[in-house]
């Protein structure tokens, strides 16, 4: 049914938006992060989103052409910020080295909010838009009443 | 919850036993009665779906709040979807009962 494509797209946004705000909770938690597995501070992680096709048997693509512009987003990964850790004197920390800096994660938290403001408002548009899908289709139940 | 609800057997009576012996008699796939019928599957399919998406969430399976809600949106729109129809087949049935012979 296509009533059903637009509640699909905007949910897969809203779980993309969902895993944004995991991964800027992470971020922000472990700001002052100094080990980690890989060894070093903790590094910040941003999600890689792609437009996809959303899954759909191969006869509904045949029919419909238009069918091939409704793009889903989906996560094709999550990539380590490249930012050098930021070297920060303390001596009495367990993790300085020789000369007594510590190498702590480059979060920027004003950076993390905005993010988390853009991630919280997206998914407020995602929610309407699946709103206005329903009144849309309740508003066609309305006809001949 | 939902799942005591049948609603293939609540609107069975619209179709009729009759409406039954006939699609015997000749095999039409495309007889109102067989796409009322098919629709009506489908939305108990969408029924048994939100339910378990609710079950899931209540179990802490699912993780996603918002997969439960759209697919709780979506049992509710097909079932307000079948609720029109039913209304018209139920205001034509009367229309034709108050025809004069």
């Amino acid at each position: 049914m296509d009533f059903f494509d637009a509640l699909n797209i905007s949910s897969s946004g809203l779980s993309a938006q969902r895993l944004r705000m995991n991964l800027i909770s992470a971020n922000l938690a472990n700001i002052n992060t100094t080990r980690t597995k890989a060894g070093g501070p903790y590094r910040r992680k941003d999600p890689v989103f792609a437009a996809q096709a959303p899954a759909a048997p191969f006869h509904d693509m045949l029919r419909d052409r238009q069918k091939e512009f409704l793009k889903e987003v989906s996560v094709v990964g999550i990539v380590e910020d490249g930012r050098q850790p930021i070297k920060k004197y303390d001596p009495t920390h367990p993790d300085a080295d020789d000369n007594g800096y510590v190498a702590m994660p480059n979060i920027n938290l004003m950076e993390e909010m905005v993010n988390m403001i853009s991630a919280t408002r997206s998914y407020e548009a995602g929610v309407t838009a699946i709103q206005s899908a329903k009144d849309m289709a309740l508003k066609a139940l309305e006809i001949g009443q | 919850m939902m799942n005591e609800v049948t609603f293939q057997k609540d609107l069975q009576s619209l179709i009729g036993p009759e409406a039954g012996s006939r699609a015997k008699e000749e095999p039409n796939p495309a007889s109102f009665g067989n796409m009322l019928a098919r629709s009506l599957n489908e939305v108990d399919q969408l029924h048994a779906a939100a339910d378990e998406a609710v079950q899931n969430l209540a179990a802490g399976k699912e993780k996603d709040i918002h997969q439960t809600m759209v697919a709780l949106e979506k049992a509710d729109v097909a079932f307000q979807l079948l609720m029109q129809v039913r209304n018209k087949i139920i205001a034509a049935y009367e229309t034709i009962m108050r025809m004069q012979a």
